[in-house]
């Protein structure tokens, strides 16, 4: 399957800005499951400095800064990225490792231990308190598969919580959104990775996206039209397994990643600093097409 | 032979505390010869005479601005430094140790840090817990894979060391951020060299200078291989900085500019730094900037500290930052109990120096050890938090504080360390004029250069404010201490030409950087501000004050007009024009008092010299000893206690405050040699001179007044301008209003008069850097030319007369309006041209 994603990005600022400097990812990174075969990026005006590299967790990052003064700034990224259908006989393989067994392996030393390690921790973004973890405790109590109690937690955040937008912030803690039961995509990603790191297992957030029009027959999911995120949890044997509590599902087919971090600040489609004291607005328009 | 100075009364107090004393037996139980031959030329330079010179320290430390700024401290930000006397004195042998331990340690502490952003084996292999590192708020990832160039990844590297009651020397903490106390350590030692040459007879105290030295080559070496000769800045947080002194020092003493984060930007992957002839490439950052500040793109985005894009030019290489940014990784006292383990797997050898039994948390042996011992240890975060150590003294807590710090510990273990609570010997030190001993912690400097890591030999000790006191912090308040390395200095190298001409690096071109170049422009004006106002001020409280004076409808004018003028002048509001003015003209003394020493009071005397101070302080590199003196003089004068004084104290207050600012002015003239900075320094002056001349002249000479109202009115001017003498000698004639006029708005030979100002400023504005290529005039040059033909051609007659109709002199106020109006557009037009008012930095919205 191939599909073509468009993301557009505007800002307007209402007084002139002298100096930008941006950093976007916006290239989906390639994985088992998907390659990104072309990229286009036009930026408007012309940067001085483009960079591209890849970051700690090998996402891929565009940097670039524009010197002379703008009062708009566009950024418009066309990827394609050619998905690998998921087999139904991926999933059915599912591990009946136990929270045990994963503290097991993780305490491992090694270099792939560590690598996983490094997403049990807490961030500024995931800190729990003790109503997460008690939240956490009735999916992940002791002697109970990982896959089930991660797929168990997915249904039961996508039945206790409201998907609704303009509640939430970047800003708003967790705990809030625990409370409040109400946000959108990135805060319930937030919320199961709290829950997951509570006890003591390694989770991703991952950025990305979902396919804007379903073909015929499939529902339209939520968070189209925007990007998407979800939580990628690790599984021995099975590696690290996607749920999207969002729209309570496995990610197959309609999923595109861009790439994973420990929380939503390690990969943040876009950010950037202005030298400027007014203020701007922004908009933001994501197409993800199916090309055949 | 001479005395035993251990015999002397003044010790035998201190002899009394048999431990304290131990400390300055050698090996055989007799006293270390060092110890006596020290204390034998203390006793000879005689009690009295020390206490006398320790008042000079302690004042020599003052006139230089030596100060350490304490955060919210109410008293002010600026704290005098305090030295102890008597020194630290470290051994031929012990400083052998020292010397090779810390030198290890470097090197141990450059390959962990090489190992942690690169390759990561000693996680892979096990040698230091993954946690211990990916769990440390200091872990910068964004800094992963970073090539640096140098021969040392870590630049600088500092240690803690205490000297236990045994003798034994401990590694107590690590310093890879921005260590600081460096330029203290030297201050400390020009002081005591200075004040008490004496001490040091008979002694042979290792110099402190080889280590800055290296410090300079280090720099130099990290520099990227095509800055042939490396422009190096030091890079401060700011005057507000609890060290600030110690930036503006190093930046003198190394001959490295100093700079904040808005002097410099990042373009076209390079650093620049805005000067006031245009962008100069920075080669190398010596950063007093702690890293996560350091770059909003990537690090802290709320950071107004740091450069915006500086990673992105770290990682193309085009800049050498020391430290690194992520060094902080390695402020860790969870590596601790790893030190040795990193030695053996390096140098297949021990530590040198052992640090303290420590027991990370992470590990379920040694958490249950550090809870079960809780009450015995002290606990610290591996992560120091932002308002300083986080060290935490078992001993100290009640049953329910340690069952709380159990608990956050259970919570987190692998965030906690447990340390063996070190019995810190004593030394002796003055204290109150007494000899008593007190704890002592040595920090040590290491430069990283090509050819390996060069200590100091000396140090920064701080010794505790209370003689039982385990925490040693200078924000806790306590001495410092100058540190003795009793040794013959190895062979000295005689510098070559070849060393001369590499000191020439950091150097600048055009090297004034905008920001130190605005401040001047503002030390500038407030000089002037405060001058003007303290004469005017002068002039109303002695036509005040007056005896012998008739309570005529004259004189009630002439002080109501004064009164009213002064407020216009001052910019006083509401003052002697607002709705109680009633109220305040019946007792104008309380005004006059509150705007001479009230703070707070906007317009004010008092408050004009706190802007003026903090102008100073911006910019401290620029002034002489003698200068601080001045400025100090000043603090003292207009202190807000003095508000109780006499109308004469008053007067005299403003005398003093007045031949003070005097000296201020004629200091600079020989202080400030670079070019750039004295022209800006006395653009400011020219530029407020004008205004207040103006301002002085529109609130005085222009209303319709009777005969001897005016005439009084115009002789304070002249007294307020210092110009009464001089209109006698060239006039000689009785005081009136069209020569009044004729000395102040166009004697060019009158250095008071405003045709002189506005000479100067037309000479210093065509001496600025050309920013544009053309011969087009630049706005502020427009304005000056203005200025001068409309002063040039103004009929003078006509400005003299009043209006026949109103009797006002209301072409004289519209003539001095134009001119207000000309000159004051010129402060903008030069900031906006050279003082690059970068906007504030600013992360953008984003949508998740």
């Amino acid at each position: 399957m191939l599909y073509s994603i468009h993301h557009k990005t505007s800002y307007t600022y209402h007084e002139p800005v002298g100096m930008c400097y941006n950093i976007a990812r916006l290239i989906p990174r390639n994985t088992y499951f998907q390659q990104c075969t072309n990229v286009q990026i036009s930026i408007s005006p012309e940067p001085a400095v483009v960079n591209e590299y890849e970051d700690f967790y090998g996402n891929r990052i565009i940097y670039f800064s524009v010197d002379k003064e703008h009062s708009k700034l566009v950024v418009d990224v066309t990827t394609s990225v050619e998905k690998i259908p998921v087999t139904a006989g991926m999933l059915a393989n599912s591990s009946d490792a136990t929270i045990q067994d994963v503290l097991t392996e993780l305490n491992n030393s090694g270099e792939e231990p560590a690598a996983i390690r490094q997403f049990v921790f807490p961030t500024p973004m995931t800190q729990w308190n003790e109503e997460i973890a008690d939240y956490a405790m009735l999916s992940f109590f002791p002697g109970r598969p990982v896959y089930e109690a991660a797929m168990d937690l997915m249904h039961r955040i996508h039945a206790d919580f409201t998907f609704k937008p303009g509640i939430t912030t970047i800003a708003t803690p967790v705990s809030e959104v625990m409370q409040e039961r109400k946000g959108v995509c990135q805060d319930f990603a937030h919320v199961a990775i709290s829950c997951i790191r509570s006890a003591g297992l390694a989770v991703r957030y991952v950025s990305g996206y979902i396919e804007t029009i379903p073909p015929r027959g499939k529902e339209k999911l939520v968070g189209a039209d925007a990007s998407h995120a979800w939580f990628s949890i690790f599984i021995p044997q099975m590696g690290w397994v996607d749920f999207d509590p969002t729209n309570n599902i496995i990610p197959g087919d309609q999923h595109i990643t861009i790439g994973w971090g420990r929380d939503y600040a390690d990969i943040a489609p876009f950010k950037g600093i202005i030298l400027s004291s007014g203020t701007h607005d922004l908009a933001v328009s994501v197409d993800v097409a199916r090309q055949k | 032979m001479l005395p035993d100075p251990f015999s002397h009364p003044q010790f035998r107090e201190y002899m009394s505390n048999s431990p304290a004393f131990k400390q300055m037996l050698g090996d055989d139980g007799q006293p270390d010869p060092h110890w006596a031959s020290f204390f034998q030329s203390y006793f000879r330079i005689g009690e009295e005479e020390i206490l006398s010179r320790n008042t000079d320290i302690q004042r020599l430390l003052r006139e230089n601005g030596v100060t350490y700024n304490i955060h919210g401290d109410p008293s002010g930000l600026n704290r005098p430094w305090k030295i102890d006397i008597i020194p630290f004195l470290i051994n031929r042998n012990e400083w052998t140790k020292i010397e090779s331990g810390l030198k290890q340690r470097a090197e141990l502490m450059n390959l962990l840090l090489e190992d942690i952003y690169g390759e990561r084996n000693l996680i892979r292999k096990g040698i230091i817990p993954m946690d211990l590192v990916y769990n440390h708020a200091g872990f910068l990832r964004e800094c992963s894979g970073l090539k640096l160039a140098g021969p040392k990844r870590l630049v600088l590297y500092s240690a803690d060391i205490a000297r236990s009651g045994t003798g034994q020397l401990w590694v107590v903490n690590d310093r890879t951020q921005a260590p600081s106390g460096s330029g203290y350590a030297l201050e400390n030692r020009t002081t005591m060299t200075r004040v008490i040459p004496e001490l040091f007879d008979g002694l042979k105290v290792r110099h402190l200078a080889p280590y800055f030295n290296a410090l300079r080559d280090g720099l130099i070496a990290t520099a990227p291989a095509h800055a042939k000769n490396p422009r190096i800045v030091i890079l401060t947080p700011g005057a507000s900085n609890e060290t600030y002194f110690e930036h503006s020092f190093l930046s003198s003493y190394l001959g490295f500019t100093l700079v904040q984060g808005n002097d410099l930007i990042v373009k076209d992957n390079f650093v620049w730094l805005k000067t006031l002839g245009g962008l100069e490439r920075v080669d190398v950052i010596l950063r007093r900037v702690d890293d996560v500040y350091c770059d909003p793109v990537e690090l802290r985005e709320d950071s107004q500290l740091g450069i915006p894009g500086l990673l992105q030019v770290v990682r193309n290489g085009n800049v050498g930052i020391a430290n690194p940014l992520g060094s902080g990784i390695l402020e860790n006292p969870g590596l601790m109990p790893f030190m040795q383990q990193l030695c053996r797997y390096f140098f297949s050898e021990d530590l040198i120096l052992p640090t303290i039994a420590s027991w990370w948390c992470g590990q379920p042996s040694e958490m249950n050890y550090v809870i079960d011992n809780l009450a015995t240890l002290v606990v610290k975060k591996i992560h120091r938090s932002a308002t300083g150590s986080s060290a935490i003294d078992g001993a100290s807590l009640s049953h329910e504080q340690l069952s709380e710090l159990r608990s956050q510990i259970q919570m987190n273990p692998n965030l906690y360390v447990g340390q063996e609570k070190v019995e810190i010997s004593y030394t002796p030190s003055l204290i109150n004029g007494k000899i008593e001993p007190r704890k002592v912690l040595f920090r040590n400097f290491l430069a990283g250069t090509p050819e390996g890591y060069v200590a100091m030999a000396g140090g920064l000790c701080r010794t505790s404010s209370e003689a039982g006191n385990f925490l040693i912090s200078n924000q806790l308040g306590g001495f410092s201490k100058d540190a003795w390395v009793l040794s013959p200095e190895p062979g000295r190298v005689i510098h070559t030409l070849k060393d001369v001409n590499s000191f020439s690096a950091g150097g600048f071109t055009n090297m004034l950087p905008s920001h130190a170049a605005e401040n001047l422009f503002w030390v500038g004006r407030y000089t002037e501000r405060l001058l003007g106002n303290a004469r005017f001020l002068r002039t109303v409280m002695q036509f005040l004050a007056e005896g012998n004076k008739l309570k005529t409808y004259n004189n009630e004018q002439t002080e109501r007009n004064l009164l009213i003028a002064f407020t216009h002048y001052s910019y006083t509001y509401p003052g002697f024009t607002g709705e109680k003015k009633e109220e305040i003209f019946h007792d104008p003394w309380k005004e006059l008092r509150d705007i001479l020493f009230n703070s707070k009071r906007a317009g004010g005397i008092r408050n004009n010299f706190l802007l003026f101070n903090r102008a100073i302080h911006e910019v401290r590199d620029h002034w002489s000893t003698d200068t601080w003196r001045v400025i100090r003089k000043v603090d003292e004068e207009l202190n807000e206690d003095n508000n109780q004084q006499s109308h004469l104290q008053m007067l005299h207050t403003l005398d003093d405050l007045i031949t003070s600012m005097v000296a201020f002015i004629g200091l600079n003239r020989e202080s400030i040699s670079r070019e750039q900075g004295w022209i800006m320094l006395d653009l400011g002056r020219k530029i407020e001179q004008s205004l207040l001349l103006i301002s002085m002249l529109k609130a005085t000479m222009t209303a319709s007044l009777s005969e001897q109202v005016e005439y009084n009115l115009l002789q304070a001017v002249l007294m307020s301008n210092e110009n009464l003498v001089n209109y006698r000698y060239k006039y000689r004639l009785p005081v009136q209003n069209s020569l009044v006029l004729d000395l102040m708005l166009f004697d060019p030979n009158n250095p008071r008069s405003l045709t002189y100002q506005v000479d100067r400023l037309k000479a210093h504005l065509q001496n600025l850097p050309k920013t544009n290529n053309g011969h087009a005039l630049t706005g502020y040059e427009r304005l000056i030319i203005e200025a001068d033909t409309l002063l040039k051609l103004v009929n003078k007659q006509e400005i003299s007369n009043p209006d026949k109709e109103s009797r006002t002199y209301k072409k004289l106020d519209e003539f001095l309006e134009k001119l207000y109006d000309l000159l004051s557009g010129i402060p903008g037009m030069i900031s906006k041209t050279y003082f690059k008012h970068e906007m504030p930095s600013q992360p953008i919205v984003v949508l998740r």
